[in-house]
């Protein structure tokens, strides 16, 4: 190993390299060691298998961290870091990941296009999330966002033979080369300003400057707008709901939760790194994004009758929730981001599952009235609908009341009693259109009578994002201090 | 002197070429002219000194990216792409917006060009590529050193490109 | 054994059933697979006489075994626990689980640093203790009563898993040791309620009614919420105790004049115990709510869940007591509720919404009471109201059993005799509840206008607000009666036929809160019967410990000292009172049957504003439902709706554009004003039409908008 390559270096990019690695490795089997279709429960073994290592990887540089009681540990040159922050997000990608490669399998086989490629497009989309959260450098975390991203336009183009997926994969790779083009616009100026990639670096160069330095806020603004289209924050919110519509129901799973949480840490490691300085800019454009976030999501939600589009209006108005913790700034507000993006997470899983599980031949399930009767048809999956919805509405004692809770803390701890009370009221906007859901599944008549078939995987997943749920809702001790760890300072 | 001359000269290749590359009605030409303008692109790399840059643009872009455009144009039915509407009803509102964001960027970058100056000490990049041997070996440096992740990245990104554009063009896979 | 280190459990036994009904109960209930909930009373044919109760079996009497059984559990260890909390020195205990919300130290927005931690922990004290036994205690009557009520209705076992859950959440609610678990039972019963009110599903009116009771709740609860954090980041805790503690540690000054945090804090806290208890302008739920089983009406909407927020402000009276203007908003509008939903419920014909809006008065009273620092005589009332209002609901239940479901008591009449035991357990009831000396009501009532008119706190004219409404309440009640029980049948033969006494599980229950409606207010005997001993005033030294911190500074207010001539006088005045519209009602409906037509005709418009409830719903409706929700959500759902169709064919936009303002247009002249707000927001939509053609460039030009926005925002500051 040379100097450009030291066995630090190796330690932090190990999870990269094992997701990389498997996701290669089942590109390989798929095509040489099992291609008989009825084979490709395999190929979900080596997914579990990269997960497995990429995990303990994480695991020795977790208790490596906290062994030497080290706050970070940097490598290849300053380009990756790996630290609470980073951990904390990596973990959560990992649980993402693969949750959603247990409720494809059956769905895939469904839709008719179960390819091997699937699945290591999770793994090697997990590995563009990997670098976005330890990123530190701006050509590390634009190359990872492009391979994230490059692995969702391609996952939510899958089903090949759908139009609406084709054209959502379409709209979707326009739209994300654009707002790319922004913030790689924005980051040259940001290099230019410095003359340095190093987030560290830009950060000491921008404290120097004025901070109504005309250049240093179009740089910041070309760089934000990249950043909340990514978390789909409106005005870039466009893209959402066709993509979230036309996608196979479980990329439009992984990318509700990895992709937004795997944005949402670029945006505080760009926002709280180097852009720390320059908040008085910054932090009225993302008042204004989330707040208008928060007007156009939930009653743009209302009118909807596809759930999985309802869902995409659901997510932006969450995005604004999540600026909302940023715009306060305070130790709360940071915590409750991270908490927030946690319980998202493993909530909106537990939404976009049962919707996976209602898929079936001749059933789409993508309609609010697909949903109809669902209690008395199958009560175990509508309880965790239930739960689930509960918890996206921020209801206690489900874990998106926790998240909420931190959120409107910070805020008011920050003195900004307006901006509390508009998201306050905003809930009991949301709780309207979730309750439509809840409506359908409880308050009428099952259309058909069909039991819902399902798998081993999907109950496994079912019963993750169930305890996930109502476990950081109940006991959110260990999560919050988790989330605590992830702190930038 | 005489660069201001030539900076003028190949911008006013790119742009002119990019604005042909949307307007032509015929796909053919708006692939030529779109070569244009990275010529033109090309020509101010050049200028810059960024001989290594010049290059890829030569031999990538208009050598083989281009080259793949004018082979896809050949097999799609362009007697119907002629007859189609080239722009949106809306593109009055769309012109006003770019032209507005480009007012915008360049009034905050003519606002403050001291704003890029390097903060003292820091060596401006093109100094500091002359000392070390020339803008190529000095890029070829740094992407096998200091920038070594994002290099091999790229080479992930890369594959994934190529899955995915076997994934959704294969009939069969 | 220590019961008081188990409390708890106490919501532990209900979730279990809970938890059992949802999952597993589909496979037990052998009526399940048809699911067909049918309108309450309303028998299927092959169902014979309502005595004998299920015939579905052994699981089915399983089920009405176990969910009840669960709540006596609860009943049994409640009781328990409070028997040994009364031999405590200091009456509270608390057990603390585990910290459920923990943050780091933080700066309080006062100065001075916090740490707050919200626990999984509950504390039985008196206060929480009256609740728990009230809500297991009638909560059980009432499900021992359900089982014959819902008998006949399919899903059974939902009803069951329900109504479990909601004992479970309510028990959370008044256990909890803290607002933000309290918080959690809050939402939870709310749910409950939302669920319970839409379970005859068929009926759509009973599913909007339903979405309605738990929007409005959320309006509130954002309330609740926010005064909450505004507490957590002023006070430093949210821990009932701590809360209680630092604000009479005088460390906060009270806001006698003008409107600090404090205030701020209560307001935002009434707010939410607006939305829960149906108070003004939050109320309109609760009427509706009447869509649901009766039992749940009894239980959820008459004798807990709508009491939940005259707990809470007695939870905070410590809050209450340092912000006097605050409390004198909770007074005013606890008179103005109750005078206004009894004027209503004087003109209704409905049977459960005579009650409904009895309901909202009643919970009027209780808020009076409590605006003028009577805090003791508010759980007093909330206590003889529980076993009074779940008596007369489970009556009117019984009734339209008996009935066959009519609910219109144009319809009924000279029942008397035909359903005896329902008679006398409602005869009981209404007497208690206009206030006839020596029953419940009278007792709590007559305490809640002594207050109001004594307390320094109190005001003359809010007195004068609550006998009138003391005295309406009698008369609508009495109409009740009258109409129901006396005079011939004006119900159909089909229906006299069928007229048939509800079977025991359902009669016992009646006879139970009887009982308690009698005997429930001797423990609150007033200090002016001085031949009583204290023992028949246990009920207010019992929550002596609680509301010491209100007690406190009412003293410091100075205490009015009143002559006990006019103490009598004003008893005196208020059995009158309740006796002359006991009376008038009797003469309007039972001597005189042709009256109550005539005076219709004569006040016209008043009679008809008061049937249409002053037409507050139709006002929120114009309001909110068209305004907001109709127009913003059309709005922004236009933003993009048109995209699926416009990718298909943009250039029929026009077309299209032109045709729907046609149809708007038409709406528009028809419905006239009611639409104009929406109109409004539509047409401003049409702009955002220009770039919806459904192209990917349309999207990018809003982005492109949006960085041009941005910019600019630099560029003009």
């Amino acid at each position: 190993m040379s100097q450009y390559y030291t066995a630090t270096d190796h330690f932090v990019l190990v999870p990269a390299i094992m997701l990389a690695l498997f996701g290669c490795a089942i590109l390989l089997f798929d095509f040489w060691v099992f291609p008989e279709p009825k084979q490709r429960k395999w190929l979900l073994a080596f997914l579990a298998l990269g997960e497995a290592f990429a995990g303990y990887g994480l695991w020795q540089q977790h208790t490596y961290i906290a062994g030497q009681g080290i706050a970070e540990l940097t490598a290849f040159q300053g380009s990756l870091v790996v630290d609470g922050f980073s951990l904390f997000f990596n973990w959560m990608f990992i649980a993402a990941a693969s949750i959603v490669a247990l409720m494809s399998y059956r769905y895939l086989e469904v839709e008719g296009e179960h390819h091997g490629e699937y699945y290591s497009l999770i793994l090697l989309a997990q590995c563009g999330m990997y670098f976005l959260a330890s990123g530190a450098d701006l050509i590390t975390l634009f190359v990872g966002l492009e391979l994230m991203a490059l692995c969702f336009y391609i996952m939510v183009g899958f089903l090949r033979s759908d139009k609406r997926s084709n054209e959502a994969a379409m709209k979707y790779l326009l739209l994300g080369g654009f707002s790319s083009g922004f913030l790689a616009y924005g980051f040259s100026l940001l290099y230019g300003l410095s003359g340095s990639t190093k987030l560290s670096e830009i950060g000491v160069a921008i404290a120097r400057r004025d901070p109504a330095d005309p250049v240093l806020l179009l740089a910041m603004v070309t760089t934000t707008v990249g950043l909340l289209f990514k978390i789909s924050a409106v005005p870039f919110h466009m893209w959402a709901p066709d993509a979230y519509e036309g996608a196979p129901t479980t990329v439009t799973a992984y990318l509700s939760v990895g992709s937004k949480a795997a944005s949402i840490a670029f945006l505080l490691r760009i926002f709280l790194g180097p852009l720390a300085s320059a908040r008085a800019a910054w932090e009225p454009l993302l008042v204004f994004a989330a707040i208008a976030s928060l007007t156009v999501g939930n009653l743009a939600a209302i009118s909807q009758h596809n759930i999985k589009r309802l869902l995409a209006y659901s997510s932006i108005s969450h995005a604004g929730y999540m600026l909302l913790g940023l715009v306060a700034g305070n130790e709360t507000g940071i915590k409750g981001v991270a908490v927030y993006v946690l319980v998202y997470t493993f909530t909106n899983l537990g939404v976009f599952l049962v919707i996976v599980a209602l898929r079936r031949e001749g059933l789409v399930g993508d309609n609010i009235d697909d949903l109809a009767g669902l209690m008395h048809k199958s009560p175990g999956y509508a309880l965790l609908m239930l739960i689930c919805l509960l918890s996206l509405a921020g209801i206690p004692p489900t874990a998106g009341f926790i998240g909420k809770y931190y959120i409107f803390l910070s805020l008011i701890q920050a003195g900004r009693y307006v901006l509390a009370a508009a998201a306050a009221l905003y809930v009991a906007v949301a709780i309207y259109y979730y309750f439509r859901i809840v409506r359908s599944m409880f308050m009428s008549d099952a259309e058909d009578a069909g039991a819902m078939e399902t798998t081993f995987g999907v109950r496994v997943a079912a019963a993750l994002t169930g305890l996930g749920t109502l476990g950081i809702g109940i006991f959110p001790e260990p999560f919050l201090r988790f989330a605590g760890q992830s702190l930038i300072r | 002197m005489l660069d201001t001359i030539f900076f003028y000269l190949f911008a006013l290749l790119t742009l002119l070429g990019a604005v042909l590359t949307i307007t032509r009605r015929s796909a053919v030409h708006s692939a030529i002219s779109l070569i244009v303008s990275l010529v033109g692109v090309a020509g101010l790399f050049l200028l810059q000194r960024a001989e290594f840059l010049f290059a890829v643009q030569i031999v990538l872009y208009i050598g083989g990216i281009m080259l793949l455009f004018l082979f896809v144009i050949m097999l799609v039915n362009l007697d119907r792409a002629e007859r189609e509407r080239q722009f949106s009803k809306a593109w009055w509102l769309a012109l006003a917006c770019v032209v507005g964001v480009g007012a915008e960027i360049a009034y905050f970058l003519t606002k403050g060009p001291a704003a890029f100056q390097f903060p003292p000490g820091a060596a401006s990049p093109g100094v500091a590529s002359a000392a070390a041997g020339g803008n190529v070996e000095r890029l070829a440096d740094a992407l096998f050193s200091e920038y070594l992740l994002p290099f091999e990245m790229a080479s992930l990104l890369l594959l994934v490109a190529v899955v995915g554009s076997v994934i959704l063009a294969k009939k069969r896979i | 054994m220590n019961f008081l280190e188990l409390i708890w459990l106490i919501p532990l036994f209900p979730l279990f059933g809970a938890a059992t009904m949802l999952l597993v109960g589909r496979k037990l209930d052998p009526q399940a697979a048809s699911e067909v909930a049918v309108a309450p009373g309303v028998e299927p044919a092959a169902a014979g006489s309502g005595h004998e109760h299920g015939h579905g079996g052994g699981a089915k009497f399983l089920i009405s075994l176990f969910c009840p059984g669960m709540v006596l559990l609860s009943f049994l260890l409640s009781a328990a626990a409070v028997f040994q909390l009364s031999s405590l020195p200091e009456k509270t205990h608390q057990v603390i689980q585990f910290t459920w919300l923990a943050g780091q130290p933080f700066h309080m927005a006062g100065g001075g640093m916090a740490t707050f931690a919200a626990d999984w922990g509950f504390l039985l004290d008196p206060l929480s203790s009256v609740m728990i036994l009230v809500v297991t205690g009638i909560g059980f009557l009432i499900h021992v009563y359900s089982i014959g009520y819902m008998a006949h209705d399919g899903g059974y076992y939902r009803f069951f898993g329900y109504l479990n859950l909601f004992v479970f959440f309510m028990l959370m609610l008044v256990l909890a040791n803290n607002y933000a678990l309290l918080f959690v039972g809050w939402e939870g019963v709310g749910l409950c309620s939302y669920l319970l009110i839409g379970f005859y599903f068929h009926k759509k009116s009973a599913g909007d009614a339903g979405k309605k009771a738990f929007i409005v709740n959320r309006i509130g609860d954002a309330g609740f919420l926010m005064g909450m954090l505004l507490m957590l980041a002023t006070v430093g805790s949210v821990r009932f105790v701590d809360v209680n503690q630092a604000l009479t540690s005088g460390r906060f000054h009270p806001e006698i004049a003008g409107f600090g945090v404090l205030s701020a804090m209560a307001l935002l806290l009434f707010i939410g115990a607006t939305g829960k208890s149906a108070q003004v302008p939050l109320y309109v739920w609760l009427p509706d709510a009447m869509e649901g089983p009766t039992p749940v009406s009894a239980l959820i909407h008459a004798a807990t869940m709508v009491t939940a927020g005259v707990y809470m402000v007695a939870r905070s009276n410590a809050l209450f007591a340092l912000t006097p203007e605050t409390s004198l908003i909770v007074a005013v509008v606890g008179a103005f509720t109750a005078i206004l939903a009894a004027s209503i419920a004087l003109v209704q014909n409905d049977i459960k919404r005579v009650l409904a809006y009895s309901t909202v008065s009643q919970l009027g009273f209780m808020f009076m009471a409590a605006g003028v620092g009577a805090y003791w005589v508010a759980i007093f009332h909330l206590f003889t109201h529980a076993f009074f209002k779940a008596l007369l609901f489970l009556g009117s239940g019984s009734v339209i059993h008996a009935m066959s479901g009519e609910q219109d008591m144009r319809g009924m009449g000279g029942l008397k005799d035909k359903i005896p035991v329902t008679f006398r357990t409602m005869f009981i009831g209404s007497v208690a509840i206009a206030g006839i000396p020596g029953l419940a009501g009278f007792f709590s009532k007559d305490e809640i206008l002594w207050q109001v008119f004594s307390s320094p706190l109190g005001s003359k004219s809010v007195y004068v607000v609550g006998i009138v409404t003391a005295a309406m309440t009698a008369f609508y009640m009495w109409r009740l009666m009258f109409m129901t029980f006396y005079g011939a049948s004006r119900a159909d033969a089909r229906t006299q036929a069928h007229v048939h006494e509800s079977p025991k599980t359902m009669t016992v229950p009646l006879m139970t809160l009887a009982a308690g409606s009698v005997l429930a207010g001797w423990i609150g005997v007033p200090k002016l019967w001085s031949v009583f001993p204290e023992g028949f005033r246990t009920f207010e030294h019992w929550l002596e410990p609680v509301f010491e911190a209100s007690a406190a500074r009412a003293v410091a207010h100075g205490v009015a000292h009143h002559d006990t001539s006019i103490e009598w006088l004003l008893m005196g005045l208020s059995v009158a009172i309740a006796v002359a519209g006991i009376l008038t009602a009797r003469h309007l409906y039972l001597i005189r049957p042709g009256l109550p037509d005539a005076i219709r005709k004569a006040s016209g418009p008043l009679y008809d504003t008061l049937l249409n409830k002053w037409y507050v719903d139709e006002l929120y409706d114009f309001l909110f439902v068209n305004g907001l929700s109709k127009g913003g959500g059309a709005l922004l759902s236009r933003f993009d709706a048109s995209v699926v169709d416009g990718g298909v064919n943009g250039a029929g936009w026009m077309t299209r554009f032109t045709s729907r303002v046609s149809i708007w247009w038409d709406t528009w002249i028809i419905d006239g004003g009611i639409r104009l707000a929406s109109f409004l927001v539509k047409c401003s939509s049409y702009p955002v039409r220009i770039f919806q053609t459904g192209y990917v460039q349309s999207y990018a030009l809003v982005f492109v908008a949006g960085v041009a926005g941005f910019l600019l925002y630099f560029g003009m500051r």
